[in-house]
């Protein structure tokens, strides 16, 4: 496994760097990622439904306790297989998508990569692991839906993608990391297995959990994303619907029900009332489109709806549905975004109203697609109907509402999917102008792949028990429970079956006479416009954040200098102050030390005074330094010569730099604007709390100090005798690694800011 | 103020940046045991640019040193932060020190601490800033350019 994701990796990495030599026929060498995911899955198919699921631990960072752990039992399998299947076969079919744009070697690159990730995805143990793959796919997917960047949408579709599902994956590593300190373990096997106990804790973590699914899975309501992801090229979306990223969500919350079932109350419940409201909405929405592509996007909105609530529903029956329901989800889908694909490249439209005849010009597409359709709508005799079946039976015991909801989003479901066969392959409307290209028969290597996704779910709907013991044992694996659910070509007459029949009628009849359809969905559609849609409220919430950043860096970085010191000063004066009167404890005045300490005390008092009434700024630099090296010599006075040699080099440095400054400022002082007094209480409140704060600190120790300890460990655990320099490096080395950044960037910042401005001053004169 | 420093200024202070530097080195390697460090030695070479550009202004900085800051600073913390990931690949912690005894003929035994690397990593990193800070706000103004 860990060579599987090397492969990915190089293969990504490879395609990428040879962009210029290669044009789509990366696409070829690309394929053999997804295509050794598929010989492995074959490979280890045999173990791991025989109960022994694969297990490798890959040493990292042994002393941080970092190892990457994979485990794949029947579970991930059955997501292995599925991006195995789907993605050898789309990155197929995009060889002969593509033309010969010099992008789209690296388009191969970033799909493998892509990939990849899903793979490593759903094969770790590890929740962080779990979450570097979340996140991989997150950035590739921004690449992929952002490839057409010229276009304007595009941009901001993989804006609103990345966005939504960065956001949501940020949330669910906040839950991932409180679930792993409550359960104790970071391993997924272990959390399943020991689920940590009921808590408010333990409830924000799973609440986390399911925003960042929900988000990557587009459930409602953040489903915004997904439609607006079409505007990737067609091998990207069908990948990114059918067998990744969305796939994402649906898999973690899988993979965790049975845990958060067991540690929370609700949620169940949440995730049922999520699904439900997202399959409603998403086939609803399906149904207004006239985009053959913008369709089966919200249809795959609806779908995940449904898988979503199966499988996260924390029961074997419903699993046992919604896995089932999965792999032919893949298949269908896969299947029509391809045909999707060849009705735009041939047909140079993808508006329904204007497309015609395509059923004789392209009988090949047509085939597939009511193939495909066939299972997308649940018809009898195909895999959709038999996997269908299974999860209205799972539902059946969840109670009447869930079966009901589920049957109304099938109705929706059946008159898209006629609407989408017809639209395409029936006459153009009235009123449009028809196609303008004369639709050809598109080449083969376009017709191979929907067709075999196609025929595959044909094929299993008569012969299901090819994928049953996989669907069975990933169940299994989850809840320990044997024979949760059946899969058959004629269930007999159950009451599943007539959900069924329901739907699929009332569908048809909605197909057939389409003016009630019409009538029914402009009548909703005058109450849903005053509804926000998630692509609306997604935009207004973001043009509100930007709003709000404006103001509020308006109203704080208003860029006066003394304005920022003074609220520096004061946020650091006030907050530790108010704390500080609380527990006085007493004052512990220091002994009086030597004359010498008294004189240079004396001194740096007067410098610094001095420093205030003086009106030149060269002056006044001279003074600081003063101050300085009247303070370098106190260290060295009480023993600190390090501190003291590092003062001292500090402060010529500065009087120098200052020396620079200053060609560039006025003489003397300008006069301020805000008034003295203000100014001269900020001082007077910095000074009393930082004298005041000594004392009181020095007053109120409780431990010992650490000083000692480092005393004692400089030389036997630091290996140096000068034991500032071994905390600097060793003992808080990583402070000082933060403070060198903090340097590198503070002066990345100043050069680049002077510069300009010198270069302005120049120029002008 | 077309008005060139004394070239007996120059020349002193030129040759004052020689030992400077080799005293900050010294800082160094020396800081482990007694007073100095990365920082301190940084600082010290950092002055040594510093009195370079008062002879000769920014010109005979960059004749000196020929490098650019921001290379100076990025090779510091890539030295920094690589010394931190080397200890953890050597099954210490992050950043822990570990130590290597060397023996040379004739010169004996050297002892390299992981610790002298990250020490080297800062003194980069503080002599870069200053570089760059003397660089940004040192450029040549007009009135001086016939200077140089």
């Amino acid at each position: 496994m860990p060579y599987l994701l090397l492969l990915h990796a190089a293969l990504a990495l490879g395609l990428v760097a040879a962009r210029r030599r290669m044009g789509r026929w990366a696409f070829v060498v690309a394929a053999a990622g997804p295509a050794a995911v598929l010989g492995w899955v074959v490979a280890m198919a045999g173990d791991v439904l025989n109960g022994m699921p694969y297990e490798e631990i890959v040493e990292w960072v042994p002393s941080l306790d970092l190892v990457l752990s994979f485990r794949v039992d029947p579970y991930a399998l059955l997501f292995l297989l599925v991006v195995g299947v789907a993605g050898t076969a789309i990155f197929l079919y995009a060889v002969r998508y593509f033309g010969s744009d010099p992008r789209v070697a690296a388009f191969a690159g970033t799909m493998t990569a892509f990939a990849g990730a899903m793979v490593g995805l759903v094969s770790v143990d590890n929740l962080l692991a779990v979450f570097v793959f979340w996140e991989l796919t997150t950035i590739t997917s921004y690449l992929l839906i952002g490839y057409f960047d010229h276009l304007k949408e595009a941009r901001s579709a993989a804006l609103h993608a990345a966005l939504v599902t960065g956001a949501g994956g940020l949330a669910m590593l906040g839950g991932l990391v409180l679930l792993g300190t409550e359960a104790g373990s970071l391993r997924i096997s272990e959390i399943v297995a020991n689920p940590p106990a009921a808590s408010p804790t333990v409830s924000l973590a799973w609440a986390l959990v399911l925003i960042g699914a929900a988000t990557k899975s587009a459930q409602f309501p953040f489903h915004g994303w997904l439609p607006g992801a079409m505007a990737a090229p067609t091998p990207a979306s069908a990948f990114l619907h059918s067998a990744t990223m969305v796939k994402a969500g649906i898999f973690l919350v899988g993979r965790l029900a049975p845990a958060a079932v067991a540690s929370t109350g609700w949620w169940r419940g949440s995730v049922l009332t999520i699904g439900f409201v997202t399959m409603v909405v998403g086939g609803w929405r399906a149904l207004r489109q006239n985009d053959l592509k913008l369709m089966l996007a919200f249809g795959t909105v609806s779908q995940l709806g449904f898988l979503f609530l199966l499988l996260g529903a924390g029961s074997a029956e419903l699993l046992f549905g919604g896995l089932a329901l999965l792999a032919a989800h893949t298949l269908f889908k896969a299947a029509l975004f391809m045909v999707v694909g060849a009705i735009d490249h041939e047909a140079g439209t993808r508006d329904l109203r204007r497309l015609s005849g395509l059923r004789r010009s392209m009988p090949a597409v047509f085939w597939s697609a009511a193939a495909a359709a066939a299972s997308m709508a649940a018809v009898p005799l195909t895999y959709g109907f038999v996997a269908k079946e299974a999860a209205f039976d799972g539902l059946l015991g969840t109670g009447l509402v869930p079966i009901m909801a589920a049957a109304v989003a099938s109705i929706l479901t059946v008159a898209y999917t006629g609407r989408f066969l017809f639209g395409a392959f029936g006459a153009h409307l009235e009123g449009h102008e028809p196609a303008g290209q004369t639709a050809h028969t598109p080449r083969n290597s376009l017709l191979w792949a929907p067709l075999v996704l196609a025929g595959t779910g044909l094929v299993l709907g008569f012969f299901p028990a090819l994928i049953k013991p996989l669907v069975a044992q990933a169940t299994a694996g989850a809840y320990g429970v044997e024979g949760a659910g059946k899969l058959v070509v004629w269930p007999g007459l159950v009451p599943a079956l007539g959900w069924s029949l329901v739907s699929l009628s009332v569908g048809s009849l909605l197909v057939w006479r389409k003016e009630i359809l019409d009538r029914a969905t402009d009548a909703v559609g005058l109450v849903a416009v005053r509804f926000p849609t998630a692509d609306g409220s997604f935009r207004r919430s973001v043009a509100g954040l930007l709003r709000f950043a404006d103001r509020s860096s308006g109203l704080i970085q208003n860029g006066s200098l003394p304005t920022y010191v003074a609220i520096i000063t004061l946020v650091a004066v006030l907050l530790p102050s108010t704390s500080l009167l609380g527990g006085v404890a007493g004052f512990d005045l220091p002994p009086t030390g030597e004359i010498l300490e008294l004189i240079l005390g004396v001194l740096v008092a007067v410098l610094a005074v001095a420093i205030v009434f003086t009106r030149r700024r060269f002056a006044a630099v001279i003074l600081l330094g003063g101050v300085g090296y009247g303070i370098a010599g106190l260290y060295a006075l009480l023993g600190g010569p390090d501190l003291a040699l590092t003062l001292l080099l500090v402060e010529t440095l500065i009087i120098a730099l200052f020396a620079l400054v200053l060609r560039h400022l006025p003489a003397a002082f300008t006069r301020p604007r805000t008034p003295q007094a203000l100014r001269a209480l900020v001082a007077v409140l910095v000074a009393v709390f930082v004298f005041g704060g000594g004392l009181l600190t020095g007053a109120a120790r409780m431990d010992a100090p650490v000083s000692d300890r480092y005393l004692q460990d400089s030389i036997p655990e630091g290996g140096g005798a000068n034991v500032v320099n071994v905390i600097l490096v060793d003992f808080r080395g990583f402070d000082t690694l933060g403070e060198i950044t903090v340097l590198v960037a503070a002066t990345l910042g100043a050069a680049g800011l002077v510069l300009p401005i010198i270069r302005r001053k120049e120029n002008a004169t | 103020m077309n008005r060139r420093p004394s070239p007996i200024l120059e020349h002193g202070i030129v040759a004052a940046g020689g030992p400077l530097l080799v005293f900050s080195l010294y800082l160094v390697f020396a800081g482990h045991n007694q007073p100095g460090g990365g920082f301190a030695g940084g600082l010290v070479a950092g002055v040594a640019v510093v009195l370079a550009w008062s002879a000769g202004g920014s010109q005979t900085v960059r004749r000196i040193v020929p490098i650019r800051s921001s290379a100076l600073l990025g090779a510091g913390l890539v030295v920094a932060a690589l010394t931190g990931f080397g200890s953890l690949f050597a099954g210490l912690g992050f950043l822990e020190s570990g130590y290597l005894e060397i023996s040379i003929p004739i010169i004996g035994k050297i002892k390299a601490g992981s610790t002298l690397a990250f020490d080297v990593g800062v003194y980069l990193v503080v002599l870069g800033m200053t570089l760059g800070l003397v660089r940004a706000l040192g450029e040549d103004r007009p009135d001086e350019k016939g200077a140089m």
